[in-house]
């Protein structure tokens, strides 16, 4: 009997050896569903998945958002909010307190080169995807026009940045340096120069809206030489853009008759916009600790009146409650004729509402009564459904539109001495559409005028910088001239790398 | 062929004694214990033989034996006796209590040892020691009573975890131990369904030469769980039942109305702000929102009722529990209930085959608060933060017709009286009570089932091939309904939801051992080998939500069966299964009980590294000497018994992501294109890869002695060096890479050293049994290495930022921030701080504002200025235990404390200007020579006294806490044994009676990944306790 147990014995323990022989392979964990980078963009589906997530980038909007914080940083508003820490980034920007720990720089240094780095992986693998050449093409220029887009925002905001351009490996991950602006502005042109011929002309909104044409690429090469002061170069590229001031451009581009109809957040791709970046709610994002993460428009729920009640239900507008971020400044207010239309789809008088009793609202920090109107979230447009409303609104931005396009183009006239006939014609079709009667074109009117059809858009404080006029119009927010145009760099990059901290930082 | 004839020689040897010792007689006689009181259920054998029985009732017992043979009689708990029965038929024995456990054995990974021959560091806490406490989780059964373990509760919330560090913080990954419950390894947070009752023993394994048994997960230390089993002899059935209640031990001084409105006013005021509340005294008290969460008698009952018994073939042990608790913040949401069962059984087959299995099943059932040890939200960071001027509820029906009363999904109380809502404070600071009613009935739950079975044949004398199957089955969920609420302008929703969440894990692991025990005359040999595999993470898991359903509460809430599909939300995923297979062996050595010797190596292999590094080989050496065994050793009565050991070993950790080694692409990078509604999923790689990531190692050397001194004292100490190696962690790249998450890398390297102590005292004076026994250990952490950083910042608070960085040369995790140096009292102070060139160091500072140290020297203060400023970790920890017996009484009393860390104190929310303040602010600086503590009030904080992270938010979190007390007293066995009763003890228990601390939070005992960061610890409850321990 013991014999037998024992040859049972061995034959289980010689069994199991056997089993423990095969471990090779058992040690393999099974990835379920997981890719590997070494296998993906193996087909057109896996490589379009790549340039979504190129895309992925241009809409990520947190509490510390691009349009906020430029917003913040402008004289057009205060970064407001519940309190003077709320969103500690942006109130430093605001009152240009920032420093290499503290400020929105982190967000949009990462914000950058995410973008840069997805372009980057996927212009690599691009060219073996076994699709047609047309497919690699479009997608070769749409991560360049994108990797440009990115790089530009990066150069602007931070002037001394390294540049990459493909995928870095292991061993150069702290010895990058950083380049002269020029550098990256030469990279930014040629990525777009060669995108313009490999993009669509147009593409159909109702499928493919918010992909980039070759007018948005042009548009933002324009925006590009005009940031350099290279008018001729701009006025150029913009001209092709903008075709006959008033008509319809070659793109099929036209400024909508009603300047509120832009704010109608159904309003998607009209004929105005030339680059868009796209929200929407259908996303049902719930996951507060990733705002980033979903692809609703924060700016919407961040920018309406703190705690906004409607006492009247017919004279009071259905805005939602918001956090009351970017409070519009006194001096934006009185900086519209109260006949310029503009003023109301601009700005939301809540100031006057709880004068006449018809609505309330908690006064958020540095409260002017003013809010930004363009943005501010409406019950009508508010999400239902699954997740969290205030992460899932649908409202998209304007990266370009055709009256950008048509104020660059006409500044770059004037400052470059080109025909000022055009420049002219030019300002009054943004101005005709807004009902106002023409001013001359001098290099003051077009910039005021872009302060006034542009606001809350994130533009002015780049214009103001661009311009230099950023230190007569900021100095008493705290705004230092020679440091304060561009953003410290964040304070952990310089750890262990050869980046150096921009000046007076 | 040479073990047939070993085989043969056996059996004939069997025969052969058989035939010899043929004559057989009655043997007879009563068993008594010290007392002189009957014994029943002991155990009587005959010596090599199986035949036995069991004493009855009245300890009488009748045995058949050859009467040459020897009887023994052995009960647990006493000292076992031979008896030849030399022609004798009547036998009566004393039997002692086994006090000294002289022959006391643990358990030591795939086997047991005599403690009087392990050469490792392993603490063990017996049955006996815990049996009567009522302890929700086991790990608060080692808290205080073992040396070289820390283990601090994460939060009062009834059946929550606690954090458990075995000497120290080993990995800057997971420091969990690893749980091995009857062989099958449990994750750490999976141990909440044992219950306390059912353990025989628990072992922690502190040191590499015992843990390198299980090398592969074994670094952060080994708690080994044997739950009970049967014995021999007649039925046995244990209850032990207690009932009681629960109330909070402290509560924090806060504002009142009158005194908070004051100090707004000046905050504001001294900002050039406008006067905030009119006429502050005429707003009184106002209202004291901790009185309106706190319940002064909660309830808390535990009942445990098991089964036991067999025969010489079978044992079993059969038992069921059931524990119920309720919080002391806010019970209505915060519940803990559970149920156990459990079923061991041991048969043997043959004589030469055993199995047996353990099954032990729990439900439990959890209601939490939410935002739990949280600054963000949750009824008691609301009652910290709230404003005493909201009221309770609202009654005047002016103010309800009115915003926010009108708002939709105003709650109310159970007269429809709305409750108060702040003006003041928003965010997620809400009225207590209104958000306590947004969260009713919603619960978590999970079943587990944890099971292994084995199967034991000894074809040869010694020699022994055990298999055994373990497996670990998990369902857990929750369910929860939210109702359209308005509790603020911020916390609102306008969309009710019902949601539903189910999970399911799996694990099993086997594995077979071959184990030979030999002695050649004084050489003492046990051999091991052995082979397992390991699966675990097979989990599956999800979540459904319907809005906007037809319901007003939990108790009617379903999923309708219908229901729009846009307003139903799901989500799913399968998890990757973490697989590891192993070899190992142990060789245990020794010479006379003199000279010890164990060697383990063990072989793993695991499924989160790639194919460079995919196995780890984790060796082991330790050895004894037993000094006192010497023959040159005169017997003493200083020195009892003496044994020094020492050991040194590797063991290693593979608690990483899976996939941690290569590059994968990720989805959820999505974007919008057009006018639809959805997004495209756009996928992109996560993080770089690192084919070369290896295994996290720590050695550690470790040397120790154990003695018996005087007779009565008995004292263990250990000295150890512990160095984790490879320390596997992220490691931070540069942004401008452009990743989504940073690579793991073998980044560092990190020692830990210390010593323990234990020292008891066990007398026995007249009537009076007495022993103490405490426990002492002190640790000391250094980073050593950290990879190409050359620090890092981890947990934040608030807006302050980081607050806790980790560097070389420096403990894991120091508080790291600025350094005040008083209040300027007057501006003449202010002006004189100034730098070299004259400028002023802070310019934004005014009287009453702190100085905050220029420790760089540069002019100026800034993030340079910070400095290393406490260390959240105890040096010390150590625990009193105190039994003393006398007649039918007896006292327990345990203390248990930590000293030499730092606890941060974030109560109060630093971006809501209006929260409420501590009566600490009362004292604040007002004028010259006021204070120089606490600096002036002042809205917008320009100097940030507030806002910048320094030492004023420290304090020393220092404490003693009696534990627990214990009153019991035995009713006399010859009332009760009329009864039938075998044994009746009544007790009285108190749980956390003191805490002798200088801290001012709720509680100083604040665990979690980073320790001592207080955001609104649920604190740990005062509770009083009934009890009864029924033996029949």
């Amino acid at each position: 009997m013991k014999l037998k147990a024992i040859k049972r014995t061995t034959a289980l323990f010689l069994g199991l050896a056997i089993m423990a022989s095969c471990s090779e392979d058992f040690l393999e964990a099974d990835g379920n569903g997981t890719f590997v980078e070494d296998q993906y963009y193996s087909n057109e589906m896996e490589a379009f998945a790549g340039l979504t997530a190129v895309y992925d980038v241009l809409g990520w909007e947190t509490f510390v958002g691009r349009i906020a914080g430029l917003n913040s940083a402008s004289d057009d508003f205060y970064a407001g909010g519940g309190s003077s820490t709320d969103t500690n980034e942006l109130q430093v920007w605001s009152n240009y307190t920032l420093n290499p720990t503290t400020g929105p720089q982190g967000e949009f240094w990462a914000k950058g080169y995410s973008g840069v780095f997805r372009a980057n992986i996927l212009l690599v693998k691009l060219p073996q995807v076994p699709m047609s050449q047309a497919k690699i093409d479009r997608f070769t220029g749409e991560a360049k026009m994108l990797r440009a887009y990115f790089y530009f925002d990066l150069v602007r905001l931070f002037k001394n940045i390294p540049l990459i351009t493909e995928p870095v490996g292991i061993n150069d991950y702290y010895t990058i340096p950083q380049v002269a602006p020029e550098v990256v502005f030469e990279q930014i042109e040629k990525d777009l120069t060669e995108a313009i011929p490999n993009l669509p002309v147009t593409v159909p909104a109702g499928s493919e809206g918010g992909r980039m044409t070759q007018a948005a690429a042009r548009a933002l090469l324009g925006k590009v030489y005009l940031w350099q002061n290279k008018f001729t170069l701009a006025a150029e590229q913009l001209a092709l853009v903008n075709g006959t001031p008033g008509a319809t451009s070659p793109y099929g581009n036209k400024l909508l008759d009603n300047f509120a109809e832009l704010w109608n957040v159904n309003n998607k791709f009209n004929s105005e916009a030339i680059l868009e970046i796209t929200h929407t709610k259908g996303g049902n994002w719930g996951a507060w600790d990733n705002v980033a993460g979903s692809e609703g428009n924060i700016l919407n729920q961040m920018v309406g009146p703190r705690n906004y009640r409607r006492l009247d239900t017919i004279a009071a507008p259905d805005y939602v409650s918001g956090y009351s971020f970017n409070p519009v400044t006194e001096d934006l207010f009185n900086a519209f004729s109260d006949a310029d239309p503009r003023k109301d789809a601009t700005i939301l008088n809540l100031k006057k509402m709880v004068q006449d009793g018809v609505a309330a609202y908690t006064a958020g920090y540095k409260d002017t009564g003013y809010f930004l109107k363009k943005f501010a979230g409406r019950e009508r447009n508010r999400h239902t459904g699954g997740g969290a409303f205030e992460l899932n609104w649908n409202q998209n931005t304007y990266e370009i539109r055709l009256a950008d396009t048509y104020l660059m183009e006409a500044e770059a006239l004037v400052r470059g001495g080109g025909d000022i006939s055009r420049a002219q014609a030019l300002l009054d079709a943004v101005r005709d559409r807004a009902d106002m009667p023409s001013i001359p074109a001098t290099e003051q009117n077009i910039f005021n005028e872009r302060r006034l059809e542009l606001a809350g858009e994130g533009h002015r404080w780049y214009d103001l910088v661009r311009t230099g006029r950023a230190g007569a119009a900021l100095s008493a927010r705290g705004f230092v001239t020679g440091t304060h145009e561009i953003l410290p760099i964040p304070l952990l990059e310089l750890s262990n790398t050869l980046i150096v901290q921009n000046p007076f930082y | 062929m040479k073990l047939k004839k070993i085989l043969f020689f056996c059996f004939s040897f069997l025969l052969f004694s058989l035939c010899v010792n043929a004559q057989e007689v009655n043997v007879r006689g009563t068993i008594v214990d010290e007392s002189g009181l009957p014994l029943p259920g002991v155990s009587v054998s005959v010596k090599g033989s199986t035949s036995g029985t069991i004493s009855d009732i009245d300890g009488n017992y009748t045995v058949v034996a050859p009467s040459s043979a020897t009887l023994t009689y052995a009960f647990i708990g006493y000292t076992t006796v031979s008896e030849p029965i030399n022609g004798r038929i009547s036998i009566n024995v004393s039997l002692q209590i086994d006090s000294r456990n002289l022959d006391e054995v643990v358990v030591v990974g795939y086997g047991t040892q005599k403690k009087s021959v392990v050469t490792g560091a392993i603490t063990s806490v017996k049955a006996k020691d815990i049996e009567n406490l009522p302890i929700t989780r086991i790990e608060q059964a080692l808290q205080g009573r073992t040396s070289g373990v820390m283990i601090t509760g994460n939060s009062g919330q009834p059946g929550s975890s606690s954090t458990i560090r075995v000497r120290g913080t080993t990995s800057f990954g997971n420091n969990d131990p690893l749980w091995v419950i009857d062989g099958v390894i449990v994750d750490a947070g999976g141990i909440g369904f044992l219950n306390q009752s059912d353990i025989q023993s628990i072992e922690v394994l502190k040191d590499a030469a015992s843990q390198a048994i299980y090398g592969t997960r074994a670094a952060a230390g080994v708690i080994l769980v044997t739950t009970k089993r049967g014995q021999e002899g007649t039925l046995k059935v244990n209850y032990n039942g207690y009932s009681g209640f629960s109330r909070p031990a402290r509560k924090l001084d806060l504002l009142n109305a009158t005194q908070y409105a004051t100090l707004r006013n000046e905050s504001s005021v001294a900002n050039g702000g406008s006067i905030l509340f009119a006429n502050p005294a005429s707003l009184e008290k106002g209202t004291d929102w901790q009185d309106a969460i706190f319940n002064e008698s909660a309830q808390r009952q535990g009942h445990e009722i098991s089964l036991s018994g067999g025969n010489a073939k079978s044992t079993f042990y059969l038992s069921f529990g059931l524990l119920e608790q309720d919080g002391i913040v806010a019970t209505e949401i915060s519940k803990y209930n559970r149920k156990n069962l459990r079923l061991n059984s041991t048969h043997k087959v043959k004589e030469w085959l055993t199995v047996g299995q353990t099954i032990g099943f729990s439900h439990e059932k959890n209601q939490g608060l939410g935002n739990t040890n949280s600054e963000y939200g949750g009824p008691l960071s609301s009652a910290i933060n709230l404003d005493p001027t909201t009221p309770l509820i609202v009654t005047d029906p002016a103010v309800i017709g009115q915003s926010p009363y009108n708002e939709i999904g105003i709650v109310r109380d159970e007269f429809g009286n709305p409750y108060g809502i702040s003006k003041d404070v928003q965010n997620e600071i809400t009225n207590p009570l209104a958000y306590m009613k947004t969260r009713r009935g919603n619960y978590g739950w999970s079943d587990n089932f944890v099971a292994n079975a084995f199967i034991e044949v000894e074809p040869v004398k010694n020699l022994k091939f055990r298999t055994t199957l373990g497996a670990k089955l998990a369902y857990w969920g929750s369910d929860s309904f939210t109702p359209v609420y308005y509790l603020n302008g911020n916390t609102k929703t306008v969309q009710n939801n019902i949601n539903t969440s189910n999970n399911r894990g799996f694990g099993w692991n086997i594995e077979n051992t071959l184990s030979y025990t030999k002695s050649l005359a004084k050489h003492n040999f046990n051999a091991l080998i052995g082979q397992g595999t390991y699966i675990d993470n097979n989990s599956k898991g999800s979540s459904v939500t319907y809005f906007n359903v037809p319901y007003l509460n939990f108790d009617d809430a379903a999923f309708p069966g219908s229901h729009p599909e846009l307003d139903k939300n799901s989500s799913a995923y399968r998890g990757v299964e973490h697989r590891v297979v192993s070899l190992f062996g142990r060789l245990n050595y020794d010479f006379d009980e003199k000279y010890l010797f164990t060697g383990i190596v063990r072989r793993d292999g695991s499924s989160r590294f790639g194919s460079n590094h995919k196995y780890g080989v984790f060796p082991s050496m330790s050895a004894g000497w037993v000094v006192t065994n010497e023959g040159f050793w005169k017997e003493s009565k200083t020195i009892n018994t003496l044994k020094i050991r020492g050991g040194y070993g590797t063991v290693g950790s593979d608690a990483i992501p899976d996939f941690a080694y290569v590059s994968t692409v990720g989805p959820g990078r999505n974007y919008t294109f057009g006018n639809s509604p959805t997004s495209v999923v756009g996928y992109s790689p996560n993080q770089p890869s690192n084919p070369d990531l290896q295994w996290e190692e720590t050695s550690q050397l470790n040397i120790g002695f154990e003695m018996r001194l005087f007779e009565d004292f008995t004292l263990t100490a250990d000295w150890y060096k512990k160095v984790t190696d490879k320390l596997l962690r992220q490691q931070r790249i540069p942004d401008y890479l452009g990743a989504i998450s940073d690579p793991y890398v073998n980044i560092g390297k990190m020692e830990n050293s210390g010593f323990e102590v234990e020292l008891s005292y066990s007398k026995k004076i007249g009537e009076v049994n007495f022993s103490i026994s405490g426990n002492a250990t002190y640790l000391q952490n250094e980073v050593k290495k950290l990879g190409r950083v050359d620090f890092l910042d981890s947990d934040g608070f608030q807006t302050l930022g980081s607050i806790l960085r980790i560097q070389p040369g420096h403990a894991y995790n120091e508080f790291y921030g600025y350094s005040t140096a008083g209040i300027f009292q007057n501006q003449a102070e202010v002006d004189a701080y100034v730098n070299s060139s004259g400028a002023a160091i802070q310019p934004n500072a005014a009287p009453g504002d702190f100085r905050f140290k220029d420790l760089n020297g540069d002019g100026k203060i800034d993030a340079n200025d910070r400095s290393y400023i406490g260390n959240p970790t105890p040096d010390w920890t150590y625990g009193l235990t105190l039994n003393i017996d006398y007649k039918n009484f007896s006292l327990s009393v345990l203390g248990q404390g930590v000293a030499g860390n730092q606890i941060f104190q974030g109560l109060r929310r630093l971006d809501i200007a209006n929260a409420n303040y501590q009566t600490a602010a009362l004292n604040r600086w007002t004028g010259e020579g006021t204070t120089n503590s606490y600096p002036r009030l002042i809205d917008g904080d320009p100097n940030g006294n507030f806002s910048k992270f320094s030492n004023f938010y420290l304090q020393d979190g220092d404490y003693f806490r009696i534990k627990m007390v214990q009153l019991g007293y035995t009713i006399p066995k010859d009332i009760i044994s009329k009864a039938n009763i075998q044994n009746l003890r009544l007790y009285v228990t108190g749980e956390n009676l003191f805490t002798f601390t200088k801290y001012t939070g709720y509680d100083p005992e604040i665990g979690g990944g980073a320790l001592s960061i207080d955001r609104g610890q649920y604190p740990q409850a005062r509770s009083f306790m009934f009890g009864v321990n029924l033996e029949f």
